[in-house]
């Protein structure tokens, strides 16, 4: 049984260490491009777009309860602490803006499409206030189908030997665009590499403090000792 | 003593997150093409960074002898992760060298040595750097760039038939 001292250590180390490292890992991943065939590396800085997406999404996740600010900046925090969250909250931000880079593809009508796609989406789980539980839920199934389609789906489109994927994806897709759709083309180990960051993102929010249970409030009124006989 | 725990927890992890996000924006601001690129710039950033003595010296060699190709390849070796002033400066140069001709200037290769020859200024302290070899025409960073750039400026000074007898340098 752990303590309720080991509990608040954990609680620092995690905050200090484990949560700024890993949104700064999928900040710096998630602009990460590799050159198909050739692997020649290059890092795309987030698009102004993804910045607003991102602040959408902290937005939605403030209102769902699964990014509770007051856990991690607040009058009752050193300056260490605030500084700490602070820390956090960027890093998230960066973080998320990142991860919408990594899974809309680089350009193309498609890149608009995806865009509109979180956009709307986005939205719409914000008109709809779920909680914690629902959100993370919510988007695992967002951000999962977006990494299907760009690294399985669209990947298969630009690879001329892309075998039965390819194939399959063809005919679904045949008359429900006007034209040919172009796939784009990654190297593999891009698919990876996204991947890890998308769990690691996952992995960040499901560790993200979470609001302290509301303390009750006692009322004390100091009664005389002879009044009460 | 306890009570000082979390504190230094707190600090150290910020020491590390601020170092950590630096790292990033220097990647994303240096655009590494490979990962020796990567490891060479951290490298780099501690100080120790080296460049391999036997590579370059064979890169002179064939630099000297006018294998240009060879001279690169040796270079690259001796300095994967482009770094190294001196040795950019000697690819840069290679670039020149070959890229030269008494009618025309190859335009691709001198691209290329523009690249080079920024690469070395960059990493040369105060981004002022001369090298004092004798069979060089050219011993500093910024005359070898000028005079790259002069071949890629296209100008009424092309058509001028003198120009022929311009040496290389």
């Amino acid at each position: 049984m752990s303590s309720p001292g080991a509990g608040r250590g954990s609680a620092v180390v995690r905050e200090s260490f484990v949560l700024p490292l890993a949104f700064l890992t999928v900040a710096g991943a998630g602009g990460l491009r590799l050159a198909p065939g050739t692997g020649v590396l290059s890092f795309v800085p987030p698009p102004l777009v993804t910045l607003v997406l991102a602040a959408l999404l902290l937005g939605v996740m403030v209102r769902a309860g699964l990014l509770v600010p007051s856990a991690l900046m607040g009058d009752e925090r050193t300056t260490l602490e605030n500084t700490s969250g602070a820390v956090v909250t960027l890093s998230l931000f960066l973080a998320s803006a990142q991860l919408f880079t990594c899974l809309t593809p680089d350009s193309g009508i498609l890149r608009l499409v995806f865009n509109l796609f979180f956009l709307f989406l986005l939205w719409n789980t914000l008109a709809a206030q779920p909680d914690r539980v629902r959100l993370l839920r919510s988007l695992v199934v967002v951000f999962g189908w977006a990494y299907v389609v760009r690294y399985v789906a669209l990947a298969a489109l630009a690879d001329p030997q892309g075998g039965w994927t390819r194939r399959l994806i063809t005919v679904l897709l045949e008359g429900a665009s006007a034209g040919s759709l172009e796939g784009e083309a990654t190297a593999p180990l891009a698919g990876y590499i996204a991947f890890a960051a998308l769990a690691l993102y996952l992995i960040g929010l499901v560790l993200l403090p979470r609001a302290r249970p509301a303390g009750g409030t006692a009322m004390v009124v100091a009664v005389p000792a002879d009044t009460l006989e | 003593m306890r009570a000082m725990k979390p504190a230094l927890v707190r600090l150290a992890g910020l020491v590390l997150s601020v170092a950590y996000a630096a790292f990033i924006v220097s990647v994303y601001a240096r655009q590494p093409r490979t990962v020796q690129q990567i490891a060479g710039g951290m490298a780099a950033a501690v100080g120790a960074y080296r460049v391999d003595p036997v590579n370059f010296g064979d890169g002179l060699r064939f630099f000297h002898a006018d294998k240009f190709v060879e001279a690169r390849a040796a270079f690259d070796r001796a300095d994967p992760a482009h770094q190294d002033a001196v040795t950019q400066f000697y690819v840069a140069y290679s670039f020149y060298r070959q890229g030269w001709g008494r009618l025309y200037r190859d335009e691709a290769l001198y691209r290329q040595g523009v690249e080079a020859v920024d690469r070395a200024i960059a990493h040369a302290p105060g981004g002022r750097l001369s090298v004092a070899d004798a069979s060089l025409g050219m011993h500093t960073a910024d005359e070898l760039r000028a005079e790259l750039q002069r071949g890629l400026t296209r100008g009424l000074g092309d058509l001028n038939p003198m120009a022929m007898l311009e040496a290389r340098k």
